[in-house]
């Protein structure tokens, strides 16, 4: 990480890609790691604070194995967006933002993601899923379960 | 420049002005939340939008984001307009509290006053509101997020315009959190302004928090005393006590903001102690009586000692009133002149500086945000006169450099470059630096000095530029360092360049006492009048030699030589508590227009905020006002020096007359800066007092004094001010105090090493009038060869002859644990 800063012109330049690698080693981004990244790139706290809780794909809490972004966006609303994140709390046992009991989901709300022409759409850990119905969701979650994953939360 | 039409008004504006900013010079207010004059145009609320009818705008826009432009027509009431205006108070509204009665904004909140008027009147909106958590600020500011109507001034201030970066806007939409990483004291010196900012109830002021409504206040233009920049404040009372200052707008002056000591520092005024009553040998008298006896042995004392055993000590923190007065008081009873500093090298040093002051190299804190290059010379802006540190962000911000020459540890909130030269080596360096831009080549010589090659680059950036200003201090440089940096501004103006010229000197009104102090070398030290004796009856008006004189030793042997101290102050100081007879004085908020010079030579008025009296808080625990009727006002027996003066002349044996000519008119008489006063009524930026004629062609550079080479194995101990805990009069507010950092004295880490000693270690230093306990922080950025200790409230550092000692290597040791 330090020579990632180091060829930056201004180390701020890095942050994002700090704080996905520092993510990428604990699966979320800590206090700690905050902190730590922090100072790493001549930044206070609050500074990067300001930030990380700036984008949807930072995760300043801990979160399930597998993110699942559901668009917010104008399309798919169009498209029963809403009725998908429902759907998918609903499965889940779970509100916005919290883990599934089995520790492996969350689900979160985020801008348009460019799938629009599959609307309604998904991200989960970096792939797409759409246009998505109630079934194709049952198949999805099943297929995640069973499949492996590295840690890597979003790519 | 263009030329726009609003609301069927039409007017003129210069380029660049923004849509809202002409409209408000036709006296249109059109409602705002982002939009700060002070901090320009964001955007981020849309409560300006208006209707543009004509030109090369049309339709709904933002009036603080369209430039004014030629052939504009704008409708500030169009219908259109103000429904858009109405949805977007509707929608800030969807989630603000409706509890106004309970909030310490109500009653001077923009948002209330723009939902009043926006015409929202009826709240459809039935859904949960957004809550936060609420984060502790420190001691000033009081945070309360669930009011935030995300308008953004508060970080727009706090980092962009001040600098500071541990506050700002966390989360996103409408979750948005302004406030800190975690709960905690602002860093900012500057914070308090965010209070002034915040449109609505989030950010108020802590110490005045349910103390009042607007108009339970009585409300003043004022002026800040806490250092020489002379800030304009507003002060708000109630209940004989002052509560609160607001930042005033000057516009040559400090803009529309203050900083923290100048916001919070007011509460002297208010101090448990403060003298209240006349008082003769430590008892409370009725006030004739203590007349009477001051005056009966004031005059035996002059009768049989000669009138020059009888000696007065005014202030530079005393307004021009009573500095005049106090002097015209000393003539008419054929006294000594008065000194107004117990310090001399100090009353050297700030009479080298306005001498070398003349109109057209001045320059105005407003003036140095649009310098392309500002050389701080012997300065360190946040703690001797904090908002210039904010002026010189804005010249920074404007793409202009900043560079510091100072041996101390300086922080500023923007990039510069800082050479930390040890005080002996300004002077060279000035010198080197005028030498440079009158074409000499530095580097020629082949000098030993190995900071010359830096000093000469900095010399030629500064020859490319075009607008310099030199900043130049007087708290730790030689006394002939302000000539130093005159001569340096007089050529470059010779090499064709505007430059300007900016001291800072030791007090609100240090340029009025340096104005009014005889020329010269001047009198005789008065340290030495006491101890020779020749000084038998002390009259020291607000002044506390026992605050500045760096040795507090002599002091007290001086002082126990005189046979009558008599002091006149508002503040209960170790002088007060030990004088013989004691005329309790008013404040600048009290019953009195005063004025005051700042560092520029600007005369400012301060009208009273308040006719004085003891607060209620102190008389009546349920801060009731009694309910007896009473003729006088309790505890009002404070009077000005220059009342107190009269009286005491007019009680003398053979009763002297002060002349009853005016103040002004008699200082005009005296110094021709005086004649060209205006009414200050009715010049709010205030009045110069310098001479206008630069006499051209007559300049040649005095040569430096050689600086007295330090011995080795000592390091130069610097006596330096701090934001808070160093300057008197906030020293003595309880808002204050609890935000001074401990001191520490600071040191290089060369000469640390050869110590062996390293930060956190408690150090004693031995000086000639006793030892002293400190904790040391070693620091990179300052010179090597100097000791940096604050001068603090919390420190017993008058120990020394003078501000500027040698120590001794073996004279700073470890204190064991
Ligand atoms: S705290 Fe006040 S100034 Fe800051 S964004 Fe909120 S409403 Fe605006
Ligand atoms: S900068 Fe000086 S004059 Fe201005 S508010 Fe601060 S202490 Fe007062
Ligand atoms: S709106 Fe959902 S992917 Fe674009
Ligand atoms: S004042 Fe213009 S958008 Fe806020």
């Amino acid at each position: 990480m330090q020579a990632e800063i180091a060829v930056a012109e201004h180390p701020r330049e890095q942050a994002i890609n700090i704080m996905y690698a520092v993510q990428g080693h604990y699966g979320y981004l800590p206090d700690e790691g905050l902190l730590e990244a922090a100072e790493l790139l001549d930044l206070t706290p609050l500074e990067l604070e300001e930030l990380a809780t700036f984008y949807d794909f930072i995760y300043r809490r801990p979160v399930g194995k597998y993110v699942i972004h559901v668009c917010d966006g104008v399309v798919c609303w169009m498209f029963h967006e809403n009725s998908v994140f429902e759907y998918l709390c609903q499965k889940l046992g779970v509100c916005a933002g919290e883990i599934s009991a089995d520790g492996l989901f969350t689900v979160l709300p985020t801008a348009c993601i460019g799938f629009c022409d599959h609307a309604p759409a998904m991200l989960v850990n970096g792939r797409l899923y759409g246009p998505l119905t109630p079934l194709l969701i049952d198949e999805i979650l099943e297929k995640l379960k069973t499949e492996y994953c590295d840690l890597v939360v979003c790519k | 420049m263009p030329k726009l039409i609003i609301d069927q008004r039409s007017i003129e504006v210069p380029a660049g002005t923004k849509v809202i900013a002409a409209a408000e010079k036709l006296g249109i207010m059109i409602p705002r939340f982002c939009y700060h004059p002070g901090l320009g145009s964001f955007g981020a609320c849309r409560m300006c939008a208006v209707k543009f009818l004509e030109g090369p705008v049309k339709g709904i826009e933002m009036s603080c984001m369209e430039d004014a432009r030629d052939g504009m027509v704008v409708s500030t009431t169009d219908p259109e307009a103000m429904e858009f205006r109405q949805y977007v108070i509707e929608w800030l509204m969807m989630h603000h509290p409706l509890d106004c009665p309970v909030c310490d904004e109500g009653g001077h909140c923009l948002l209330q006053d723009e939902t009043v008027s926006g015409g929202h009147g009826r709240r459809r909106y039935l859904g949960h509101k957004r809550t936060y958590h609420d984060q502790y600020l420190g001691v000033f500011v009081q945070h309360e997020m669930n009011r935030c109507i995300h308008c953004w001034r508060c970080r727009n201030f706090y980092q962009g315009f001040a600098g500071y970066r541990d506050y700002g806007a966390m989360q996103i939409g409408n979750r948005m959190y302004f406030g800190r990483y975690e709960d905690g004291p602002l860093e900012s010196p500057f914070a308090g302004n965010i209070i002034d900012l915040c449109p609505t109830g989030v950010l108020t002021d802590k110490p005045c928090r349910f103390v009042g409504r607007r108009w339970d206040f009585e409300r003043a233009p004022s002026l800040c005393l806490h250092c020489s920049l002379g800030c304009n404040t507003t002060g708000s009372a109630r209940y004989r006590q002052m509560w609160r200052q607001e930042g005033r707008f000057n516009e040559m002056v400090n803009g529309y903001f203050i900083c923290d000591r100048g916001r919070y520092g007011f509460a002297y005024e208010s101090h448990p102690e403060r003298p209240r009553r006349a008082r003769v040998a430590g008892l409370e008298v009725a006030w004739a009586e203590a007349i009477q006896t001051a005056a009966e042995k004031l005059s035996q004392i002059a009768a049989t000692a000669g009138p020059a055993a009888v000696a007065c000590l005014g202030s530079a923190r005393s307004s021009l009133e009573t500095q005049a007065t106090l002097q015209r008081f000393c003539r008419a009873l054929g006294w000594s002149e008065p000194r107004y500093f117990s310090v001399p090298s100090q009353e050297r040093q700030v009479k080298a500086a306005i001498a070398r002051l003349e109109a057209p190299l001045a320059v105005s804190l407003r003036e140095i945000e649009t310098a392309d290059f500002v050389l701080v010379v012997g300065a360190d802006p946040v703690n001797e006169a904090p908002m210039l540190a904010l002026a010189l962000r804005q010249a920074w911000l404007k793409g202009g450099a900043v560079a510091v020459l100072d041996p101390r540890p300086v922080f500023l909130p923007f990039e510069f470059e800082h050479l930390p030269l040890a005080p002996g080596d300004l002077e060279a360096a000035l010198e080197a630096l005028t030498a440079g831009a009158g074409g000499t080549d530095l580097l020629a010589g082949g000098s030993p000095w190995p900071l010359l090659p830096k000093i000469a680059a900095l010399g030629r950036r500064l020859t490319q530029t075009q607008r310099p200003v030199i900043v130049c201090g007087t708290g730790i440089v030689r006394e002939s360092t302000p000539g130093l940096a005159a001569d340096l501004v007089l050529r470059l103006r010779e090499a064709g360049l505007n430059a300007g010229l900016f001291y800072l000197l030791p007090g609100a009104n240090a340029f009025g006492a340096g104005l009014l102090s005889p020329a010269g070398e001047g009198l005789t030290p008065l340290m030495e009048d006491l101890e020779t004796g020749a000084v038998k009856a002390l009259m020291v008006v607000e002044n506390d030699p026992f605050w500045d004189y760096p040795d507090r030793g002599r002091l007290v042997r001086a002082l126990d030589k005189l046979e009558l101290l008599v002091a006149l102050d508002y503040l209960p100081s170790p002088t007060v508590q030990r004088a013989d007879i004691v005329f309790p004085t008013l404040t600048l908020f009290e019953r009195n227009h005063s004025s005051f010079v700042n560092q520029e030579g600007r005369l400012q008025l301060a009208p009273p905020v308040h006719l004085g009296g003891m607060p209620m808080a102190q008389i009546s625990p349920e801060k009731h006002p009694p309910r007896t009727f009473l003729s006088h006002i309790p505890g009002g027996e404070p009077r000005t020096p220059g009342e107190i003066l009269a009286e005491l002349a007019a009680a003398m044996p053979a009763p002297v007359t002060l002349p009853g000519d005016d103040l002004w008119d008699w200082l005009s008489r005296k110094n021709p800066v005086f004649a060209n006063i205006v009414s200050l009524f009715e010049s709010p930026p205030g009045a110069r007092l310098i001479p206008e004629a630069v006499p051209a062609g007559t300049f040649s550079p005095a040569a430096a004094p050689a600086a007295a080479e330090r011995p080795p194995d000592y390091l130069e101990l610097l006596l330096v001010d701090l934001i808070f805990g160093t300057e008197e009069l906030a020293s003595y507010s309880k808002h204050i105090q609890p935000a001074e950092e401990p001191p520490r004295l600071r040191m290089h880490p060369a000469d640390a090493a050869k110590l062996r000693l390293s930060s956190g270690d408690r150090v004693a230093l031995r000086l000639l009038g006793g030892t002293l306990e400190v904790d040391l922080q070693v620091a990179e950025n300052m010179a090597p060869g100097v000791l940096v200790l604050p001068r603090h409230r919390q420190l017993n550092w008058r120990l020394a002859p003078d501000y500027r000692v040698m120590v001794a290597y073996g004279d700073i040791v470890k204190v064991e644990a």
